[in-house]
């Protein structure tokens, strides 16, 4: 078998993100491996460690950093890496198209993960462009999933926690959620093991993939402001829950 | 007309509770001022609490283990005063140094020999009995991934550690400074935050007091410099303070990593803390069955010495400051990695940046001042937190010489120490003292 896991190089979290020129964050903070991509990458190798002959390889859009990201799937347990090189931050359109055109070019895929969105665009399409791309289908936002045969059974998360399973055939395109897996973390040999894993560089101009129909032009960014303020309430329980119970419905109008 | 105080302590730290404490039950009048919001909220709680005995000189040594008795007797050093946060505890997982070319180990045994330190002599079986997920194999020296060598396979085995059994660590260093200003207020201390000191005035050849950035003005003969990473801020706006020491302080930016403990391992029950120079690591038990991954600041890697208001200016703010460096979280994870060859190590770093207050041989300086009335507990961080109740005593001891007429430059107050009865030469922490080169010019001390 044969299973593809799209990954993304994306800020930490943790990172202070400063924006230059209203254009672009200071790329001088950590990078890794987009949080959700890991539990990707854990099911593919899991999917891998229930069958023989199956090979894993991921696959990422990104600048020349983006190969520590690869490297990091690597010390999970995939296989090999290819890593689709471009100078310039791409919109979804693109990526799905460029990860396509990589993917055909190098194997025939029977799953493709991907990661059920990227923590730094929160987009929650490319697994849905993807897919069209290929003509295949597609489940995101996946809690569960078992294969049998030809076929996945999934369970996908939809509005307000509704579960739904569904029987997916091969191939097909799944995006990871949190749930469904606990990605491991790689130990120092898994990483000097990744170390010598092959990757392999396309240039994106090389993938001729024509124009999309559609682009996404970055006119303006703005730090989001958090404005998160702690308040006490005071005097007795009962004046205090009072207040707490006039400010949740006249100013948070929550309740 | 301005506040007036027997002493006001700078500081409301891990150090300067303690010496608040002292003064206060020797009957003086102290207030202890700090910019920040509670006590202990500034580096010491990103401290990671070590208690251990083994240090580079036999001073050294007694005077780490003298603590270990206020440790261990926490709550009746505390005078039983009941604290709202609880009280912090004193986690005793011992202590296990590994003997390699990191460590003058042979030093260090000769020294707890001297002072009486409790401890076994282990060889490796002993080690991987206690320790079943270390590796000891030898990788000195101490490199970086960068390094190539870094991955080379070992060709030697360690040749054993000393174990100190009542070594550990405090369960939480900000609260056990909380611990110790409760204890304080009791004898009559009073505490301030919020107040950041902007100038330490001076009138008739000494000290006179101190001037806060609201404008407020407080008087006290007697003023404690207890700064930390801002000590030596606070020294250059007493009058000839900074100018009269030999030995200066700055800060310098560290980092504390987080990994979690092999899946199938209890590291926060069974394991022990650990000293080793072999990977210029130490490690223990943090919360969450982790292994907290401190840095022994090998010769290979970078020191960044900053200024403390821009670094605690970043801090959740728009700088770098509050983040770990990737590369560094490698180096720190990678090298215990080595020892413990199963260690998750996760893609994402987490840990603890802060800073250090360090002296120029990370020595602390516990003296006075060229300008009289003005005393310092300066240079601590990195390897004074297990001091920290021996150092109170001390200061407190020395300032009330000072002001009844000691001349400490000439003739060095000599500290009786409670529990071990010896006595410590105070001239080894002057400000004048000539760069000491016995010590390990790191965490070590």
């Amino acid at each position: 078998m044969s299973i593809y896991v799209c990954v993304k190089h994306v800020p930490d979290s943790a990172a202070t993100i400063t924006i230059r020129d209203g254009r672009q964050i200071d790329e001088t903070i950590t990078f890794l491996l987009n949080p959700y991509d890991e539990n990707a990458v854990e099911a593919a190798v899991r999917q891998k460690a229930q069958e023989t002959d199956t090979e894993v390889v991921a696959v990422t859009l990104g600048k020349a950093g983006a190969e520590n990201t690869l490297r990091s799937a690597l010390a999970m347990g995939a296989d090999r890496g290819l890593h689709i090189l471009t100078a310039e931050r791409q919109d979804s359109m693109v990526t799905a198209r460029a990860l396509a055109a990589a993917i055909r070019q190098d194997g025939v895929a029977d799953i493709i993960f991907t990661g059920k969105a990227a923590i730094d665009s929160e987009g929650w399409e490319t697994q849905y462009r993807l897919a069209a791309v290929l003509d295949l289908p597609v489940v995101s936002n996946v809690t569960e999933l078992s294969r049998e045969g030809q076929a996945l059974t999934v369970v996908w998360e939809g509005d307000a926690g509704a579960l739904q399973t569904l029987k997916v055939p091969l191939p097909c395109v799944i995006g990871a959620s949190k749930a469904l897996n606990r990605p491991r973390y790689p130990t120092l040999p898994d990483i000097i093991k990744a170390r010598k894993k092959k990757i392999r560089t396309v240039d994106l101009a090389a993938l001729d993939l024509g124009r999309p129909a559609g682009v996404l032009e970055l006119l303006d960014l703005q730090p989001a402001v958090e404005n998160r303020r702690a308040k006490i309430l005071a005097g007795s329980p009962e004046v205090a829950v009072d207040e707490l119970v006039r400010l949740l419905r006249e100013e948070a109008k929550v309740i | 007309m301005a506040e007036k105080y027997d002493a006001i302590i700078i500081g409301a730290g891990v150090i300067g509770a303690p010496i608040a404490y002292e003064l206060a039950k020797q009957g003086y009048k102290t207030l202890t001022v700090d910019k920040l919001s509670d006590a202990g909220l500034g580096s010491t709680a990103a401290s990671c609490a070590i208690i251990r005995a083994h240090y580079s000189t036999e001073d050294g040594v007694a005077f780490a283990y003298e603590g270990f008795h206020y440790w261990m007797d926490w709550e009746n050093y505390l005078g039983r005063v009941k604290d709202e946060k609880g009280l912090a505890k004193f986690m005793q997982t011992g202590s296990i140094l590994l003997k390699s070319q990191g460590h003058d180990w042979r030093k260090v045994q000769k020294h707890y020999d001297a002072v009486g330190v409790q401890y076994e002599e282990w060889d490796l079986d002993q080690i991987k009995a206690a320790a079943p997920v270390y590796e000891l194999d030898e990788f000195w020296p101490v490199r970086r991934p960068e390094d190539p060598s870094f991955f080379d396979d070992p060709a030697k085995k360690l040749e054993g550690a000393l174990f100190c059994p009542e070594g550990g660590y405090m369960s939480d260093p900000a609260l056990s400074a909380h611990n110790i200003m409760r204890a304080a207020e009791v004898h009559g201390a009073k505490f301030m935050f919020n107040a950041e000191v902007v100038d330490v005035r001076a009138a008739d050849g000494r000290v006179a007091g101190i001037t806060l950035k609201d404008g407020t003005q407080i008087d006290a003969p007697v003023v404690v410099n207890v700064a930390g990473p801002h000590s030596y801020k606070i020294n250059q706006m007493a009058p000839g303070v900074w100018e009269g020491c030999n030995i200066k302080t700055k800060a310098l930016r560290h980092e504390v990593m987080h990994c979690p403990s092999p899946e199938d391992y209890d590291y926060y029950n069974k394991g022990y803390h650990t000293s080793d120079g072999d990977i210029g690591c130490y490690y223990r038990p943090e919360l969450g069955n982790q292994f907290l991954i401190g840095s022994e600041d090998p010769d290979c890697d970078p020191q960044e010495w900053v200024d403390p208001d821009e670094f605690y200016a970043g801090q959740g703010g728009t700088g770098r400051d509050n983040q770990l460096t990737e590369a560094q979280w490698k180096a720190q994870c990678y090298r215990l990695a080595r020892r413990v060859p199963s260690l998750p190590i996760p893609n994402q770093p987490r840990g603890v940046v802060d800073l250090y207050d360090c002296s120029d041989d990370w020595i602390p300086i516990y003296d006075k001042s060229d300008l009289p009335g003005f005393y310092m507990a300066i240079g601590s961080s990195g390897n004074q937190y297990k001091n920290a109740p021996v150092a109170g005593a001390m200061m407190a001891q020395l300032i009330d010489a000072c002001e009844k007429g000691l001349d400490h430059d000439a003739q060095p107050l000599q500290f009786k120490m409670k529990y071990l009865k010896r006595s410590l030469d105070m001239g080894f922490f002057s400000r004048k003292r000539e760069i000491n080169t016995d010590s390990s010019f790191s965490v070590n001390g």
